[in-house]
């Protein structure tokens, strides 16, 4: 990133001073979004911008219906009864009671807290609801349920223009973004992958297929361990899936339990629960890989796709979600839309090693112009700065 | 013995020294009229301002140095008692000494009050300078008298020498700054007014050079104060004098964007079409630009989203290719862009028998751009700093400048085209500039454009 860069972030950020961003989501650890947080409001306060972050309470029962909720946002076939609705309800009516809102900005990542914004009336300040999932084919029972505080905010900002719905309030598109000097995305030396490898006891002696995600359904472990098992009919190599679990996802452990059993002890299948904080061994993870995999059937955005190009690793991954904003298919990486598919692409990439080379330069000098953290910072300062004023074009 | 006697007794013991000292006498004021004659004719040769300083420090003197020399000349072929020759002798080289140290002083003290005002000196500085020239002089030339009349001076001159080192060691910096003072004010290579650049990218028009620092007011108005000896021992460019100075400054703008999404979609060309008349100027205004602020670093396709999407998502190549091929250059407002690109679209559709349908997920999405504008540091007066300028804003700051104001604002030519006529009066550069078609660049190639122009025009 230049000098214009920087400087052009400090303008801006000297635009918002004086002013409380207040970011409200629902866990500290775990998953994008508090991944993006975690970078994300100590650069803002670099930047001048008191940034600042809090997180709702909720019990296990509160979690498993947005949990529910995302699944169904996403496409998913969920049971979704009034009870869900009443228990999602009730806990927001607690959260609203008891949460401090102090923010000139209260800024609302995803549907867990979204119904903080019946406080608006009361306290006034701008609302603003940051939506990282699709929600391009959701459930409609839930998608209206949450469209009634989602119309309250003043503005909406979804990752992909194809999760934009009809909706009357501005709704404004900021792709996530990625840290490049962060554990998880820096340079390694070759002697501390080699040694993530050992510890987590992946031999390097064939091609490793790795896909990096939680254990969630959407991440469609299963059909990645299919996929893999196609491929090494005829090519020997061997398949990494590694996870973690997040606070607000208690299906994780169902999940995990699943893929392993269906793993079925192989030695060329890897499944690997890593601890939250491991970024460094992810980071290394990704840098043996001969591909990375993201096999998800629903994505918001799908930052591991963005980390894997970053390593310019050559990527298979579904056209869901965010997935094709970070893979131009054949140009930055392949697409796939099943099983099949999959494994035929990843059999591509071990067979041609000099295409799968181009395919992952290509990916990172995509990511390095659009993807990164810098470009989110910005557009998130501009967004601040643009809230509130119906103009096209904003003199500051 | 009378006085008579003595005289016919010993005439040669005065004769010879009386003539001795009346020929060296003569011989000396010719050779001085000669060397004078010289030295005038030198002075009117040479360009050095300060020449009459060393002329009137060596004028006066030199009447003593013929007299003082003749004298030495006729006391070595007296007879006088040794011990009074000798006594003679050391008078005369400590007269002859303290002259040649008052000229020295007077030469000294004449150019550091010539060139310490032109420096910039304080008059402070320069009396100081002066009074340090004097005493330093006096002090060399007293040891050297005490030297000739016997007296031991190792025990004064090692202490002098480290009341010198204390004082180095004490001005260590400014010493350097000031000799590199004295070099620039002498040299007068880079004078106010001039604009230079260093090595190390700081650049502007120096405002002052003084005997310590100079002074530069760089393009952000800001003032990059460079000691004296970073000039000297450094690469400077300097560009000269100012150039025409304009009615106006040019103020150039930071720009940068974000996406807003409308929620409208198409999937097909008369969807497209219809909301095509809809939307805001904005709308269309994003889906024909945003790929060149954004793709800057490639090189410039003919293209807008509206034909990507009818290729890739339609299959409609014959339509994309008809929309790819828009000159949107030559449009003057949105609007007549709008007409443009509808009435490409109904055409075609009005010759299709079977409409075709996007899939699902490949629908157009219309997104407009709110474009956010703040004041850069860049502010320039000329067209020298108007090219520097060029050199270091943003690719956003050219955008704006060149695209967005003439498209968007719908002023009709670009905000460069507009100073360069408007406030400098330099309409043939602004023609030449309004005539730059943006869109076969990409915005590093537009950059380079410009400044190619601009430096043309200086030279």
């Amino acid at each position: 990133m230049g000098r214009g860069t920087i400087e052009e972030l400090r303008l801006l950020g000297g635009r918002l001073y004086g002013k409380v961003i207040q970011n409200i989501n629902s866990t500290f650890t775990g998953g994008g979004v508090a991944e993006i947080l975690s970078r994300m409001v100590p650069l803002l306060g670099e930047l001048g911008v008191d940034a600042r972050w809090s997180v709702i309470k909720g019990d296990d029962e509160f979690f498993q219906v947005t949990k529910k909720f995302h699944n169904a946002l996403h496409g998913r076939s969920e049971s979704i009864g009034p009870a869900d609705f009443e228990i999602y309800i009730e806990n927001s009516r607690r959260n609203i009671a008891e949460m401090e809102l102090y923010g000139d900005v209260i800024f609302v990542h995803d549907p867990q807290p979204v119904a903080l914004v019946s406080k608006k009336k009361e306290l006034g300040r701008n609302w603003i609801w940051r939506c990282h999932i699709d929600v391009s084919r959701p459930n409609q029972d839930v998608w209206r349920f949450l469209e009634a505080f989602v119309v309250q905010y003043d503005a909406a900002v979804f990752s992909a223009p194809a999760f934009s719905p009809m909706l009357p309030v501005r709704q404004f598109l900021i792709a996530p973004s990625i840290d490049p000097v962060s554990d998880k995305n820096r340079d390694l030396p070759q002697s501390v992958v080699n040694s993530v490898a050992e510890k987590y006891g992946v031999p390097l002696d064939k091609p490793v297929i790795t896909q990096v995600s939680r254990f969630d359904y959407l991440k469609d472990p299963i059909g990645v361990i299919e996929a893999f098992r196609l491929v090494r009919k005829s090519i020997n190599c061997r398949l990494v899936f590694a996870g973690g679990t997040a606070t607000d996802d208690p299906e994780s452990d169902k999940v995990l339990a699943e893929v392993k059993e269906r793993a079925e002890n192989d030695p060329d299948i890897h499944i690997l629960l890593v601890p939250p904080g491991s970024d460094i061994d992810i980071n290394a993870l990704q840098r043996v890989s001969t591909i990375i995999l993201q096999k998800s059937l629903g994505e918001g955005f799908g930052l591991t796709v963005s980390e894997a190009l970053w390593k310019a690793k050559p990527v298979v991954a579904s056209a869901v979600g965010g997935i094709p904003l970070q893979i131009r298919n054949r140009v930055t990486g392949l697409l796939s839309h099943g099983i099949e598919g999959t494994a035929y692409a990843i059999r591509q990439l071990l067979s041609n090693p000099e295409y799968a080379r181009r395919l992952g330069e290509n990916g990172r000098e995509h990511v390095r112009r659009n993807f990164l953290i810098t470009r989110h910072l910005r557009d998130y300062l501009l967004l601040f700065l643009a809230i509130g004023r119906a103009e096209d074009i904003i003199y500051l | 013995m009378s006085v008579l006697a003595w005289f016919i007794a010993n005439w040669s013991a005065v004769l010879i020294p009386l003539a001795v000292f009346t020929v060296a006498l003569i011989a000396m004021f010719w050779l001085r009229r000669r060397g004078r004659v010289w030295l005038f004719r030198w002075v009117r040769r040479t360009k050095w301002q300060a020449d009459s300083i060393l002329v009137a420090a060596l004028d006066g003197p030199s009447l003593m140095w013929c007299l003082i020399l003749s004298a030495l000349l006729a006391l070595m072929v007296s007879s006088v008692l040794a011990e009074w020759k000798d006594a003679a002798v050391k008078v005369l080289w400590t007269l002859f000494l303290a002259s040649i140290a008052l000229s020295v002083v007077n030469v000294l003290s004449g150019l550091v009050g010539f060139y310490g005002p032109r420096i910039k000196l304080p008059t402070r500085s320069v009396l100081l300078l002066q009074n340090v020239a004097r005493i330093l002089i006096i002090a060399i030339a007293f040891l050297i008298a005490l030297d000739i009349w016997g007296v031991p001076t190792t025990p004064l001159l090692f202490l002098i020498g480290v009341g010198i080192l204390a004082a180095l060691f004490g001005f260590r910096d400014a010493v350097p700054n000031l000799v590199a003072g004295f070099q620039l004010g002498a040299s007068q290579l880079i004078r106010a007014g001039d604009y230079i650049k260093l090595e190390t990218g700081e650049e502007g028009y120096v405002t002052d050079v003084n005997w310590r620092t100079t002074r530069i007011l760089a393009l952000d108005q800001s003032t990059i104060i460079v000691p004296n000896s970073r000039l000297v021992q450094g690469r400077v460019v300097n560009y000269g004098r100012p150039l025409k100075k304009a009615a106006a400054p040019f103020r150039f703008n930071s720009r940068t964007h974000l996406t807003e999404l409308t929620g409208m979609k198409a999937s097909n060309l008369k969807e497209l079409a219809d909301l095509l008349r809809q939307v805001p100027d904005s709308v269309i205004y994003y889906h024909t630009h945003h790929f060149f602020e954004e793709h800057h670093q490639l090189t410039p396709e003919l293209s807008n989203d509206f034909a990507i999407w009818a290729s890739d998502a339609l299959g409609e190549d014959v339509l994309g290719e008809s929309l790819a091929s828009i000159d949107t250059f030559a449009f003057p407002n949105m609007a007549a862009l709008r007409d443009r690109l509808i009435g490409i679209i109904e055409d075609y559709s009005s010759k299709q028998l079977y409409p075709r349908q996007a899939m699902e997920g490949r629908a157009f999405y219309f997104m407009k751009s709110v474009s956010v504008v703040l004041p850069s540091r860049y502010v320039v007066h000329d067209l020298r700093e108007f090219v520097e300028a060029l050199r270091k804003i943003t690719p956003g700051s050219l955008y704006f400048h060149m695209f967005e104001s003439r498209l968007r604002l719908g002023q009709g030519r670009n905000d460069f085209s507009i100073w360069l006529d408007e406030n400098l009066g330099d309409k043939e550069l602004a023609d030449e500039v309004a005539h730059l078609d943006p869109y076969t660049y990409t915005l590093e190639g537009l950059r380079s454009a410009l400044i190619q122009l601009i430096e043309k025009r200086i030279k």
